[in-house]
């Protein structure tokens, strides 16, 4: 799509030269340092180069010079808004490659916090989605803090229960660091209930809205045949058709044992994907509640805690271990050689396959859907770039 | 865009309408910023903010022995500790942590066998200067006596963590943490 | 020596009056929009209401460097601030605030003040034409089409109390709105439709959301007012709000009953100010609300929804008028 020697034609106002316009990466619509650079011809778009990279820190380095006890802490610096899932997947690889058992209660704990990181995650989603398309002095503001201010409250929540706000540190291999506080479940079912009670206002506020309805539906398709070729997953898959949830499919840390809906769509549009969130909120929740009244009683890990540097060595072998987190499949696949470091370790990052299709659907559409489409794909450049 | 019409113009009235009405409604909610400085968040129990050292609250000696496991734990290598060798039991000659460049991760206080390094439950030590946040033996310990601890100290973070092994007995020092 | 008086002074002050007051406007909508989204607005400086807030901006941007971009036209870019705020002002000479109190009550007034508030386009398109720059001179020009397309619904839709009226004069279309009923706005259907297609014509030709797609281009492109900065800049904003605030007047005296209300009739300008005040209130409750309209969906309703709507509404007036036997000439 790309290459040196590219000229740059001026914008004439015959209307059928290409202007290549950059966006990024630095811009106001707050996903991320991500660069496109279009071609537009008057007000569309005619091609799409997207370069990342801006947000790469090395972490597949650092998972081969931080030992299995370390790197949980940093892994949610990947995904850093889905942060639990991310360090989860982690701890999944490590336990799959040394046979590791967790005990009931640590895979309920972790399925609690990967559900609450679901919510909050799509609160972000929602709230910068709105703010993209609506402006950030305007009914998008709005919405994002109000979208923010329920965060906080989970946000809240998970400082209660591991004294940090975004890099939680809440798993190690074996099971989970934290056991949940005194009174943090009546908490807990407090605010799931209230934001259960604001989603229904964030739907009155976006729903049956016709501006929205016309910015959103038809817009940013993706195909079927795309979804499956280009390798999305999470909300876009499942806003194209396919009723594919890993936690399903493949279920993990117990999550055979909720009950719980898999929202599907066929549309495959900016609505579609909306739609799909929104009830994935709802079925977050209903996860959530669940796993509080089975909590079952017992400890929280299967392993010690966290002595000294070199406490976990895993036997050689490799594993890939993925998660379903709030974008998508994230996956981890480590290669050990019997030390207490990886030898290589691999992130999948699930927002890294979802924006490949941005260079697939925007064509067509004006500059204004484009922020529109990228909202919806719902990148965290953290995990794009590592 | 969809068809004119008096439906549709029906339609879209009461959708804004509704929009509106959200935000009506939330005109009378009381907002929710917190005027700090001037006024605090409840910070929880756990809260991870700032290190500091403690001593032993019935002897007054320092807690720590200097055996180097935070430093080595550290992801980002932020603690340099020299240990000095004495008679009944070791100390640390020099413990430096550069907190401008701390995750919080709370690891060096997993480890610690004394429960010499803890986490305070205040984070604001904000500074003009970065030679300000290079905290070093003296400038740990005191903030240990200015700000109220967190509730982690190591030993109870690896009693929360001990899986049930032997009997029930760790299990319930766990089960007790965690109450 | 007091005729000089009597010529200069009601200008002075109300040129004043109205600065003084669209200053603290922009503290009203912040503080307005910041209850809407559960927060609390300026607060420090002037506590606890931010009361110095207008104050300190207006401040910090008087001590701003004046910057002209070298390759820009700088005759126009200096005076395009000037053409855009004289117009939104001179608004203010043909409304009344009361009865009597109008620089100039003319039997054309609302010809007047449409008119007067359209120059605006011309000091916005030098705006963006001065600044040499292609992406403000691109947004300059959509704000002009944008604006013009929906000036034509403006005119048609105040155009219906003038006919129910039968003057063109604004105080005595205030007159024929007494009694509490009696405003335009409660007038039967005619009265509720015509005020909410003039609510909403006035937000697209005032470029707020959720019609401000040209503003928002400074997101994504550059907005006309890119090259500003400084004093300049702040007389363009002033001049957006004191326009908006104009509109707002105009709506009250068209559709609210004007300074009419309870009580003494020295109260009338404060009922007057009260109920724009209203109006500004509702433009700011649905800009921070609604999410924006894509600029070409933007035309199309101006041109196929609005402008038959408006037409419509100014038959149906007429007819009205006509069937129960003429109001006035």
């Amino acid at each position: 799509m790309s290459g040196p020697g590219r000229t740059v034609v001026e914008y004439g106002y015959g209307g059928n030269e290409r202007l290549v316009m950059n966006m990024g990466p630095q811009h106001p619509s707050a996903h991320g340092v991500f660069r496109m650079i279009l071609t537009l011809e008057g007000e569309t778009i005619v091609d799409v180069d997207p370069v990342i990279g801006y947000l790469h820190r090395c972490h597949e380095k650092l998972g081969e010079t931080l030992t299995y006890v370390q790197y949980p802490s940093i892994a949610s610096k990947t995904d850093y808004v889905s942060a639990m899932t991310a360090e989860l997947c982690y701890v999944r690889a490590a336990e799959q490659l040394g046979q590791i058992e967790v005990p009931k209660r640590a895979q309920y704990l972790r399925v609690m916090a990967a559900e609450l990181q679901r919510v909050a995650s799509h609160c972000l989603w929602l709230g910068t989605w709105c703010m993209d398309m609506g402006g950030a002095l305007g009914g998008g503001a709005t919405m994002f803090l109000y979208c923010f201010r329920e965060r906080e409250m989970i946000l809240d929540l998970f400082e209660a229960l591991t004294g940090a706000r975004l890099l939680y540190g809440f798993h190690q291999v074996g099971g989970t660091r934290y056991d949940i506080p005194a009174g943090w479940a009546d908490k807990a079912r407090e605010t799931v209930t209230h934001i259960e009670g604001r989603l229904a206002e964030y739907e009155a506020l976006l729903e049956g809205n016709t501006i929205f309805l016309v910015r959103t539906q038809g817009v940013g398709v993706i195909s079927r045949e795309l979804a499956q070729e280009v390798g999305v997953s999470g909300p876009l898959l499942r806003g194209s058709g396919f009723a594919h949830d890993l936690r399903r499919v493949e279920p993990y840390s117990s999550y055979e044992e909720f009950a719980f809906d898999v929202p599907v769509e066929t549309a495959g549009d900016c609505y579609a994907r909306y739609r799909v969130r929104m009830q994935e909120f709802r079925q977050a929740i209903r996860i959530v509640r669940q796993a509080l009244d089975g909590l079952p009683a017992g400890p929280i890990s299967s392993r010690p805690g966290v002595k000294s540097i070199g406490q976990v060595k895993l036997p050689k072998g490799e594993a890939y271990a993925r998660v379903e987190s709030a974008r998508g499949e994230v996956g981890i696949y480590l290669v050990s050689d019997g030390s207490t470091k990886p030898y290589r370790m691999k992130w999948r990052g699930a927002s890294f396959s979802n924006l490949a299709v941005a260079g697939h659907i925007l064509p067509g559409h004006k500059i204004a859907d484009a922020v529109a489409i990228l909202g919806s794909i719902d990148p965290v450049f953290g995990e794009v770039d590592r | 865009m969809p068809k004119p019409g008096v439906g549709t113009a029906f339609r879209m009235a009461r959708a804004a309408s509704a929009a509106l009405a959200v935000t009506f409604r939330n005109l009378f909610r009381t907002p929710v910023t917190v005027h700090y400085p001037r006024v605090t968040r409840p910070y929880p129990d756990r809260f991870r903010g700032v290190l500091a050292l403690t001593y032993d609250p019935e002897t007054g000696e320092e807690n720590c022995i200097g055996c180097r496991l935070c430093e080595f734990i550290c992801p980002p290598q932020v603690i340099k500790v020299e240990m000095l060798k004495a008679e009944k039991r070791n100390y640390a000659k020099l413990f430096t942590l550069e907190l401008y460049a701390c995750e919080f991760c709370e690891l060096c206080v997993q480890v610690c066998p004394t429960d010499a390094i803890i986490m305070l439950r205040t984070f604001d030590l904000a500074a003009t200067d970065r030679r300000d946040l290079f905290l070093d033996k003296d400038r740990l310990h005191a903030l240990g006596r200015q700000f109220p601890p967190s509730w982690a100290t190591g030993t109870g973070l690896r009693a929360m963590q001990a899986p049930p092994a032997r009997g029930g007995a760790k299990g319930e020092a766990a089960k007790d943490a965690a109450e | 020596m007091t005729d000089l008086l009597w010529t200069v002074g009601p200008p002075f002050l109300l040129l004043n009056g109205v600065l003084i007051l669209v200053t603290y406007l922009t503290l009203l909508e912040r503080k307005f929009a910041a209850r809407l989204q559960s927060r609390v607005g300026p607060y420090e400086v002037g506590r606890p209401h931010g009361w110095l807030q207008p104050i300190a901006d207006a401040v910090k941007l008087l001590l701003k460097e004046d910057i002209v971009p070298t390759a820009a036209d700088r005759l126009v870019y200096n005076l395009a601030p000037i053409v855009f705020l004289v117009p939104a002002f001179l608004m203010y000479a043909a409304i009344p605030f009361a009865r009597g109190w109008a620089l100039a009550d003319l039997d054309i007034g609302l010809v007047f003040v449409l008119a007067v508030s359209s120059l605006e386009v011309v000091g916005l398109f030098m705006c963006g034409w001065g600044s040499n720059n292609k992406y403000a001179l691109l947004s300059a020009m959509r704000a002009v089409n944008q604006i013009i397309s929906y000036e034509v619904p403006f005119i048609l839709v105040a155009l219906v109390p003038v006919v129910l009226t039968g003057s063109l004069r604004l105080s005595t279309i205030v007159d024929a709105q007494q009694g509490l009923l009696g405003w335009f706005v409660f007038y039967p259907v005619l009265g509720q439709l015509a005020f909410v297609a003039f609510v909403v014509v006035a937000l697209a030709s005032e470029n707020r959301i959720p019609f401000d797609i040209v503003e928002a281009e400074s997101e994504l492109v550059a907005g006309f007012r890119v090259e500003y900065s400084g004093m300049k800049f702040a007389l363009i904003q002033l001049a957006e709000f004191v326009h908006l605030f104009g509109v707002a007047c105009l709506g009250t005296l068209l559709f609210l009953g004007g300074w009419l209300g309870p009580g003494p009739a020295a109260l009338g300008p404060v009922w007057f100010v009260l109920k724009a005040l209203l109006l500004f209130l509702l433009v700011i409750w649905i800009r921070w609300s609604f999410i924006r309209i894509r600029v070409d969906q933007i035309l199309a309703l101006s041109w196929k929804v609005f402008l038959p709507a408006s037409v419509a509404l100014l038959l149906a007036a007429a007819a009205v008028v006509a069937a129960s036997g003429g109001a006035g000439a």
